[in-house]
């Protein structure tokens, strides 16, 4: 059951460059698992986007949807 | 967006269209990560005016405005969604003809596929477009075969070497 437990960046004895191996993969299968994801649910993404960008900097030319 | 799409459906019931396509930023959205962007590209198939050439939007517009929807810089703004619509030229029109039938909650719709998104996103050249060009390369499953065919046929095949992606 041990041998079976995934390695994570947070498991203690990894060198530097292996950390940073395993972050930017991880990051790299995150940006392919959010392209995959079915075109409705990225529009409501998108939309969150738009709410969290309005409330960093509002903007009337800026229009956040109504989905 | 399900309300813009019906909306526009319906102008190609009342024949003030002939057809269109999804473009832009929310098609690229279709087949890589969800990116921020305010405004729906759609690319029409318009009648031409007996006058040659003459591509008439007004009707378009003067259909949009009997219904209430008004004008935002270069955008009118349909249940409060900037849409531009955009009349097709050459390669958009053959883009909207082979675009991919989705449903949008049940609606349905056609977006420009990846092949030819990436055709007009490279003529158009900017800095973001090639963002989104480098990502449906790493996100999506592109037809490079294709790709090179439709970027022969339209004279960019030097500008996808240059980016060394063919």
């Amino acid at each position: 059951m041990k041998n079976k437990e995934k390695k994570t960046v947070f498991s203690k004895g990894l060198d530097m460059e292996t950390l940073r191996k395993m972050l930017f993969r991880d990051k790299e299968r995150f940006h392919k698992s959010q392209a995959k994801l079915p075109f409705e649910e990225k529009i409501t993404l998108l939309v969150e986007l738009q709410k969290i960008a309005s409330e960093i900097r509002p903007s009337e030319n800026r229009i956040v949807w109504k989905v | 967006m399900k309300n813009v799409i019906k909306i526009i459906n319906g102008m190609v019931k009342d024949g003030l269209i002939d057809d269109y396509a999804v473009g832009g930023g929310i098609a690229a959205m279709f087949y890589i990560e969800p990116f921020l962007t305010y405004d729906i590209d759609i690319f029409v198939l318009v009648k031409q005016g007996k006058k040659g050439k003459v591509f008439l939007l007004t009707p378009l517009y003067d259909y949009l405005k009997s219904k209430g929807y008004s004008w935002k810089g270069e955008h009118i703004v349909v249940e409060n969604i900037p849409v531009q619509f955009i009349p097709a030229d050459e390669l958009e029109a053959e883009a909207v003809r082979n675009a991919k039938k989705i449903l949008f909650k049940g609606i349905a719709t056609k977006i420009v596929k990846q092949e030819y998104l990436i055709a007009i996103l490279l003529r158009a050249g900017r800095k973001k477009d090639m963002e989104k060009i480098d990502k449906m390369f790493e996100e999506g499953k592109v037809n490079r075969e294709k790709i090179a065919e439709i970027l022969s046929r339209y004279g960019l095949s030097d500008k996808i070497k240059k980016l060394g992606l063919l």
